[in-house]
Parts: C-alpha cells; structure tokens; sequence
C-alpha cells in the first residue's frame, strides 16, 4: 500500500462574486517533489496558494493534507500541522529584529506549543546562518534591502519546519544575481527533503526548481507534467508564454 | 545594565514608592492614588494597545464595570470591598469576552471606532438600571485611609507591570506582537490570533477594572458619566504612547511624567495648563513617536539626530 501523498486537492473551486478565481483545480504533491504553478496574471495562483494555507475558504472542493481533510481548518492550525507559506506582497513584522521574525515561527509554526522563547532563538539562528542572514540578527527586518528580505521570508517559514512549503513569487523584483542567490536558498531549503509549491513568473527559474509543472488560465488547469513537456505544449504557449513573446 | 542591577533598581524604586505615605503630605498621597491608578491604566492599555497593537477606546469601560461592580456588591449587597473588587474585574472579564470575539474581528480604525461607540452604550444602560442607582449613581461606605488606599493602588500596579513584564519575555506575549507587527503573517505562521487577542482584551480589562474599583471606594461616589468616561480612556492611550508602547515600564513613567506636568501646570497657570499639554503631546508624537522607553534606550547611540531622524522617517 502506498502511503497517500503529502497534499491532494480534489475538484478546488473558488469564487469572489461572479468571478471563478479557481476553478476546478485536481492534483497532487508527494513528499519531497516540488511541483511549479505557473500562469498569467490573475490566473489564480495566489489564491490556490491562499486556499491551501487558509487565508480563505474554497467555495467547493476539498484539501487534504497527510489524508486528512482540513477544508475547514483555520490557518493557524494548518500552520502549526506543517504548511509553511511566504507571501507575495511580503509580511515581515517590521519593527521586530531579524532573528525574532524567525523566532516567531519557531516558536508558533510547530506542534510544540511550550517552547521556550531561548530554544525558538537558537533555532532561528541556526536558519539565520543556513539563509546568509546571521550578520543582520539585531537588525530591524523594515531595515533589510531587497533579496535578504526575501531570504528572510524564507527563512520564517523554514523556522516552522514545515513539510509543505507554498513559495509565491519569491523572486519578483530581484536582479540575476540576486535571483541566483535566492535560488540556492530555495535548493537548500528542498534538500531538507520538504516539500514546494512554487509560483514563479521567471521560466527560467521554475525550470530549474520544479520536478514537474502546473498551469493554471482563467483559474482552470490546463497543462500539468514534466517541465520540458509542459513547456512546449502550445496551448501553454498561447496561454503564457506567447503573451510574453509577442 | 545587566538584568541583577536592573532587578535590584525596579525592587529599590517599589520600596521607595511603597515608604511615601509616612513622610509625604496628605494632598501628595492623594496625587500619589490618582497618579498610581493612572499608571495602572495605561499599563492595562499597553497590553492590548501597546502590545497587540489594538487602539481600544474600551478600557474606560472597563474602568466604569469595575467601579460598578464594586459599588454595587458593596452597597446593595453589603458585600466587604475584596469581594466587590473580584465581581468588577469579573464583570470586566465578561465584557471582554462577549465584545471582544466580534469587535476584535475589526481591525485598525474600525476597530477604534467600535469601541468608542460601546461607551455611549454602557452609561446609556447604566442610568437605566435600578440596581446601579440610576441617574444617580451609588453612594460607597466611607473609609478614611490614604495610606492604605495608597498602598493598594501600588500592589496592583506592581501587578500590572510584572504581568507586561512576563508578557514581554513569554511566548504569549510574542503571539501579541506579531499580530501588531502583521495579524496575516501571525496566523499563517501558527499563532492562535483570535484566542490572543481576546485575552489581551480580558488581561487589558482585570486590570482596569482593579483600577476603577480601588477608585470607586476611594471616591465614594461614582454615576454613569464619570465612570464610562471616554476622556479617561485618552488619558490611558497619551501616558501609554509617551512613555513607549509595548515597553515595560513606559506606560508607568509616561503616566507619572505626565501626572506631574499636569498637576503642577493646574495649580500654577490653569488656564495655560491644557494648552501646553497639548502642545507636549503633539511634540512628543512628532519627535518621538516610539516614546520616552525608546528614546532612553536610542539616544546615547544616536544622540539629537534621534529627534531629526524620527521627522525624516514620518515624513512630516
Ligand atoms: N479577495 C479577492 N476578492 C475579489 N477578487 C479577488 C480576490 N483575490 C483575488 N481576486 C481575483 O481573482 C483573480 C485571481 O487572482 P490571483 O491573485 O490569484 O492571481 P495570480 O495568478 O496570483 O496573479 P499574479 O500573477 O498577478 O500574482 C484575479 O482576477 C483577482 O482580481
Ligand atoms: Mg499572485
């Protein structure tokens, strides 16, 4: 018997008024593979990736986790069961030093719920170093430039140990050598052998990341497989990619 | 500092607040009661406005429902003052509850503007309710003892700034500040956001209510408009935003700063004494605005570029 996969989203709806922001959405995500989303703007990544951590609830469909449903689970609880997320428009606490922002997900992000406040620092220190980021430990996190807040990002949600990790556009607005720098972070995090969900608008980039592709239109699943195959699949073309060539 | 010498610094400076009443006047133990009650509020405010970052206009209803309580179980019930004091807080504890699960939903300005309406509420109910004396509002025993008043008024602040001072260093209270920081990012990292907030607002409440019954008894007199009054609540959120929210002792300093300035201007030049208040508060926000705590701990590093520096940041 094969165990079931880390997350399965079964017939995934989500409606704002009359508009379908996701729509119908199917697949799956074993431990340890990181599967790409990608799509044009507005085709509904953000709010699948919103979905899965429980910012909002899906109109109909279902989401498990392990097995279990947790549709109806808030987003603290699905936290601390082991999805760890970043946002797009990023959430850092600004007026806390770096290494507290980690320990907060050191602190809430796990199933131990009587953690000591120096064990949660010490861990997040330890993040701090595998993400670069140990110079900035007292610093403010509002003081940090572009790709270390990224790195930061990242290293809040690794500090909650997750086993799903949901990745959205962690790299807009950062240069080649900072998407470089960042990439790498992202490798070391996935050798923890965890599991992601990346939305990335740079091909480039999910290429290199990704075990295997979604892409997502109008909210519908169009194209889903290895990133090579999906890549030359012409509807992806006519849908993404011919936008940007054009 | 290190943390024995900051110890031993907070024990000398309670002793030395505790020893006041036997060589100070009568009318300086009495600023003392008023001043130390303040201080108590504004701590109970940093909790959840300091702290969780919620501008609650609610506390002042707190303050009335813990004047209230004690007033009532004292006088209709002829219950002794401990008993009274534990029915105000416990009124106050329930009003946290079943206010603050829907109106801590909102958030900022909505939130602030929610709260503020409830206080128009609670003296509207008051004055209609035959066991709260009505209009009229109740009449408390007499007890004559500043002293021991005094004291009491201490212990609770002792209380209250212990209790900021856990919350300060405890993984609850880093569940509060990470909702200041960013309510979103707070629950989508694990922290319980709805179960923290409320019981900040309860923690927020006991003591405020602790304070509003000390003041009942210690007044004798309490009707619904001075006990719901809003401009209480303003004074809580000044001494709180001067001295540093979401520090320890800024609330405590803010309000005894402030207590003094106010008290010394009304005796000299009462006519000027709110206009300058004014003015200092404007100025304190404009050049401080993280308060007096973060202007002590910055401004050796910093020195007068600490003030200019805050303009730059706000642009104003
Ligand atoms: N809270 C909301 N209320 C109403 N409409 C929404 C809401 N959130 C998203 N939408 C709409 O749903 C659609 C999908 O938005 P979403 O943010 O998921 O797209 P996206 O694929 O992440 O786009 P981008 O690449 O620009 O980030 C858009 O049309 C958007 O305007
Ligand atoms: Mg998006």
């Amino acid at each position: 018997m094969t165990p079931p996969p880390l997350l399965e989203i079964r017939g995934l709806s989500k409606r704002f008024g009359g508009l379908v922001a996701v729509d119908d959405v199917n697949f799956s995500l074993a431990s340890g593979e990181t599967l790409g989303l990608i799509g044009p703007n507005g085709a509904g990544k953000t709010t699948l990736i919103n979905l899965i951590s429980g910012s909002i609830t899906p109109t109909t469909g279902d989401i498990l986790f392990e097995g279990r449903s947790i549709k109806d689970l808030t987003a603290f609880k699905r936290a601390r069961l082991g999805i760890g997320r970043t946002f797009q428009i990023m959430k850092p606490f600004p007026g806390l030093s770096v290494l507290d922002n980690v320990a907060i997900g050191a602190l809430f992000g796990t199933s131990e719920t009587a953690k000591a406040l120096r064990t949660a620092r010490d861990e997040a220190d330890q993040w701090l170093e595998l993400m670069d980021l140990s110079r900035y430990a007292d610093r403010r996190a509002d003081e940090l430039g572009g790709p270390d807040r990224k790195r930061l990002e990242l290293a809040k949600a690794m500090a909650m140990k997750p086993k799903l990790l949901l990745l959205d556009e962690v790299m807009a607005g950062l240069n080649h050598v900072e998407i470089n720098e960042v990439i790498e972070a992202i490798k070391k995090v996935r050798n923890t052998g965890i599991s992601v969900l990346v939305i990335e608008h740079v091909i480039k980039v999910i290429q290199r990341l990704s075990d295997r592709l979604l892409v997502l239109h109008h909210g519908q699943q169009i194209v889903e497989g290895k990133p090579g195959v999906v890549l030359a699949d012409p509807r992806v073309i006519e849908a993404y990619l011919g936008r940007r060539r054009a | 500092m290190t943390l024995r010498f900051k110890f031993i610094l907070g024990v000398a400076a309670a002793l030395m607040l505790a020893t006041l009443p036997w060589f100070a006047s009568p009318t300086l133990i009495q600023f003392g009661i008023s001043t130390l009650l303040l201080a108590t509020l504004a701590q109970g405010w940093n909790i959840i406005g300091g702290f969780t970052g919620y501008a609650s206009f609610g506390n002042s209803e707190f303050f009335g429902l813990g004047s209230y309580g004690t007033a009532i179980a004292m006088v209709q019930w002829q219950l002794p003052f401990g008993v009274g004091l534990i029915f105000g807080v416990l009124l106050s504890v329930i009003f946290a509850l079943v206010v603050g699960i829907p109106v801590l939903r909102l958030r900022g300005h909505y939130f602030a503007i929610a709260t503020l309406a409830l206080s128009q509420v609670m003296t509207a109910i008051v004055s209609n309710l035959e066991v709260a004396g009505r209009n009229t509002g109740l009449v408390l025993p007499l007890l004559n003892g500043d002293t021991l008043f005094y004291e009491l008024s201490l212990a609770v602040l002792l209380l209250a700034t212990l209790t900021v001072l856990w919350i300060s260093n405890s993984r609850f209270g880093f569940g509060l500040i990470a909702i200041r920081e960013n309510e979103d990012a707070a629950a989508s990292m694990g922290v319980n956001t709805t179960l923290y907030k409320v019981l900040a607002f309860a923690l927020a409440g006991v003591f405020s209510a602790l304070a509003g019954g000390i003041h009942a008894y210690w007044i004798t007199f309490i009707d619904p408009v001075s006990a719901f009054d809003l401009s209480l609540n303003v004074k809580m959120i000044i001494m709180t935003v001067f001295g540093g929210p979401g520090s320890v002792l800024g609330p405590v300093i803010g309000a005894f700063v402030l207590s003094g300035i106010s008290e010394t201007l009304s005796t000299e030049i009462s006519s000027l004494a709110n206009l300058f208040f004014g003015v200092v508060i404007v100025a304190a926000v404009v050049f401080m605005p993280r308060g007096l705590a973060d202007l002590m701990r910055r401004f050796r590093k910093t020195g007068w570029r600490y003030f200019s520096e805050n303009v730059k940041q706000h642009r104003l």
